[in-house]
């Protein structure tokens, strides 16, 4: 399997989702061996070993490609991300993102040829090149696991070569995996892609999240003061600024009401001046990124949970936050919008309804609770596990393995 | 060999907007009339029309020996007059050849009965009213909204004038009785109940185009063999007037099934009776209901209305508003008010079940009952504005 994000190394939900996919496939009993290329910057070992090293641990094997490919960004964060990779170390990186794609690729390719596999699982473009390439080296079966394309992650054409690239990838891909009917038809719509090859597979979440227990420490904003929760990538596709607009209108009704930005991101500058520009400055609270118990916390502080995001494939965050109680908003369009039935669902440029909704929310305790364990309920049913994913992806695999035979 | 006692309800709801928190206080009417008068007219078009032909040539042709009881909510007679003028008047038609008693209930088809006494019995004498200005026939048998009944309310009922009154035949309640006889309400004896047999009743309005029913496809001879093989008083099948093209399509062959079954009751010996006519038996004893009983769901209780907290808060702001606006006596507002009491407001609210994912098991125009509840709650408050600074002075009363 070609990943990119793999914890430690998180910069948003698709390490979660890896993480999931692996658990629950080594539950149902397939054998993983995960190739993620990993950032040096960040790596305590930063960048030594130039092959990754690789680390077994039971069934599964997670080899550590040194680079410093990151998962959400485009062609310019990667120079950044370069730059700051080679102000630490000598580099012998390709020069551009998709030299080092290249480069990822080849080195995949080696480790396809001696590591044992019965099909190769590629997540999204970034990884396809290294999916195609281990094809060609071992001849298994390819599954292209798709979690969003360029036009999610930029609300447009995007990247003409990255487009291209994920193009190639689906249509060479013996199966795909999307995380939505609505990511498939899009998938088919603007690539081409055969739609009969797609196997549409909706997230769950490990179950061993969101325990009964009350969160460990109380609310700093204290037990009474509504907290209305974004969490995510501070970028354009998250919509952070819907959600400080939607604030901003929030306010006139529940003036008592604070609203708090988890995550970080090209955006934070922006919001933290227009937070001051709309007069809620006071209410607004920037905590950067968080995880582990603080995300479990920021989750049971918060009495709804709003995802404005322009462009949403699937939407982990909604499955956590239901996890953890809290209610949620997510956009129509969202994957995980085709999946849950107890939450709101909103068009993201819609801040009159998104206002509507949390205004209710914060005003009426009987729908907040109704929504809270309703929600909760609805995550804690078998389909939501990580087997179910886990399960109906071996099943891809094993529809590929047919084929292929 | 039992009677046979066909009734059905015909209403619709005054739906409202997708009221918005922004809305409020912008004068913006409530009611969505392009969505009521477009699903009226649909309604009308696949089922009301064409059921009500149907029925009253049936009737015509057997020469007075089928004949069946309907009740035609407030709200529904308003929207036919509104959008449908044309249909209003096949109901007259219908009602004209003589075999269909007009049975009582509230005007706005509300929870009223359960929540605010006072209101309800001006709810059911302005139905009363309205059933006389248009059909020119006066209820005597009663049917509360969703058959909702319980020992409490048997004593208003009669003190209305009605002589009997249509109950569900739930189990909990027959506790093995059959539902095939009259009963005596045991807080007012002299008022008859017909409990309804829902098994047989169930069997057309659910069941009927259930290709995985092991009973598909239901024929009128097969059905009517299934009531002449019961026993008892009379069967009561009790129905939603929408069951014939609109729950149950033409394509099911609903209407060809309706069609033929007057003649085949007939012919073998059955006779059709009119709640009334039940009214003036002898009773088979007494029968007690201490909790409110409906037909809805398994659970034959209130909890598809007033089941949850979003339905609790609406519902107990909706009757503390009303108590407020009748003391105020303003006749607009209460008008609007009352549009708000139709139960199926808190319907659309209704979340059991949602929790499993099975959303397709009823019909709402909103997307889920969170959003039923927040643009009604929305409603409620522009209403409360409207009353203005009187409102807590007039809410303390």
């Amino acid at each position: 399997m070609f990943g990119w994000e793999f914890p430690p190394y998180q910069a948003g939900g698709l390490a979660t989702a890896t993480v999931g996919l692996v658990k629950g496939l080594i539950r149902v009993g397939i054998e993983v061996t995960l190739v993620v290329p990993f950032p040096v910057t960040e790596s305590p070992i930063a960048g030594l070993k130039l092959l990754g090293s690789d680390q077994h641990s039971g069934q599964l094997t997670v080899h550590r490609v040194a680079s410093p490919l990151m998962p959400y960004g485009g062609v310019l964060e990667y120079e950044g991300s370069r730059r700051s990779a080679l102000g630490a170390r000598h580099s012998v990186y390709g020069g551009d993102l998709f030299g080092e794609v290249e480069r990822f690729a080849g080195l995949a390719a080696e480790i396809a040829a001696r590591e044992p596999h019965d099909v190769i699982d590629a997540h999204d473009w970034i990884a396809f090149a290294a999916g195609l390439r281990a094809r060609a080296v071992s001849g298994k079966p390819l599954i292209a696991h798709i979690h969003a394309i360029e036009f999610d992650r930029t609300g447009g054409d995007g990247n003409p070569e990255i487009a291209r690239r994920e193009q190639a990838g689906l249509r060479a891909a013996d199966r795909v995996v999307s995380n939505s009917y609505r990511l498939r038809d899009l998938c088919v719509e603007r690539y081409q892609t055969d739609p009969g090859k797609f196997d549409v597979v909706h997230w769950g979440i490990d179950d061993g999240t969101g325990s009964d227990e009350p969160a460990i420490g109380s609310s700093p904003l204290g037990p009474d003061t509504p907290v209305v929760l974004f969490l995510g990538r501070v970028t354009s596709q998250k919509g952070p600024d819907y959600f400080l607009e939607m604030a901003a209108k929030t306010a006139r009704f529940v003036p008592a009401a604070h609203f708090v930005v988890a995550g970080s991101g090209d955006m934070l500058p922006f919001l933290i001046h227009r937070s001051a520009e709309l007069g809620i400055a006071d209410r607004v609270h920037f905590t950067g990124g968080l995880g582990g118990a603080d995300l479990e916390r920021v989750y049971r502080m918060a009495d709804v949970c709003v995802m404005p995001s322009r462009s949403e494939p699937f939407g982990l965050v909604a499955l956590e936050s239901l996890l953890n109680g809290t209610p949620c908003i997510m956009p129509k369009q969202a994957g995980v919008a085709e999946v849950i039935q107890n939450a709101f669902k909103v068009d993201s440029w819609d801040l009159d309804a998104m206002t509507d909704k949390v205004v209710a929310i914060l005003k009426y305790p009987g729908l907040r609770d109704e929504l809270s364990e309703r929600g909760r309920h609805e995550v804690s049913l078998p389909r939501f596990t990580l087997d179910e994913p886990a399960r109906l992806t071996g099943a891809s695999y094993r529809q590929a393995l047919t084929m292929s035979a | 060999m039992p009677d046979i006692c066909l009734y059905a309800q015909v209403h619709q709801p005054f739906r409202l907007r997708r009221y918005r928190l922004f809305d409020i206080g912008t004068g913006l009417d409530y009611f969505d009339e392009e969505a009521n008068a477009r699903i009226l007219r649909r309604v009308a078009a696949k089922c009301y029309r064409p059921a009500n032909r149907l029925l009253a040539d049936l009737i015509r042709r057997s020469d007075g020996r089928f004949k069946l009881a309907l009740s035609l909510s407030g709200t529904l007679i308003e929207q036919l007059a509104l959008y449908s003028p044309e249909t209003l008047e096949s109901f007259q038609e219908l009602v004209d050849t003589g075999g269909v008693e007009i049975l009582g209930e509230t005007y706005y088809h509300s929870l009223a009965g359960l929540a605010d006494r006072e209101e309800f019995l001006e709810q059911v004498a302005r139905h009363r009213r309205l059933v006389e200005r248009t059909f020119a026939r006066r209820p005597y048998v009663f049917r509360n909204t969703e058959l909702i009944y319980w020992d409490d309310l048997a004593p208003t009922v009669l003190a209305m004038g009605f002589r009997g009154m249509l109950v569900e035949g739930a189990d909990q309640v027959m506790a093995g009785r059959s539902a095939n006889q009259v009963y005596a309400a045991t807080t007012a004896p002299s008022l008859r109940l017909m409990p309804r047999n829902y098994p047989l009743s169930d069997d057309v309005g659910f069941r009927f185009s259930e290709r995985s029913w092991g009973e598909w496809p239901l024929t009128a001879p097969k059905y009517a063999d299934w009531l002449h093989g019961a026993t008892g008083e009379s069967v009561n099948l009790f129905l939603d007037y929408e069951t014939f093209g609109e729950h149950q399509w033409a394509e099911t062959g609903i209407f060809e099934f309706l069609g033929h079954l007057p003649h085949e009751c007939l012919r073998r010996g059955l006779r059709f009776v009119q709640p009334s006519d039940l009214a003036r038996r002898r009773p088979a004893g007494p029968l007690s209901y201490p909790n409110p009983t409906s037909w809805a769901d398994q659970e034959r209780d209130t909890s598809a209305w007033l089941g949850n907290r979003l339905q609790d808060t609406a519902h107990e702001r909706l009757y503390r508003l009303g108590r407020a606006l009748r003391a105020l006596g303003d006749q607009a507002l209460l008008e609007q008010w009352r549009r708000l009491t139709t139960s199926d407001h808190v319907y659309y609210m209704c979340t059991k079940w949602f929790a499993d994912g099975d959303v397709h098991k009823y019909f709402s125009p909103y997307d889920s009952p969170y959003d039923a509840f927040v643009a009604f709650m929305n409603v409620l408050e522009d209403l409360e504005q409207r009353v203005g600074a009187d409102l807590p002075i007039l809410l303390a009363r």
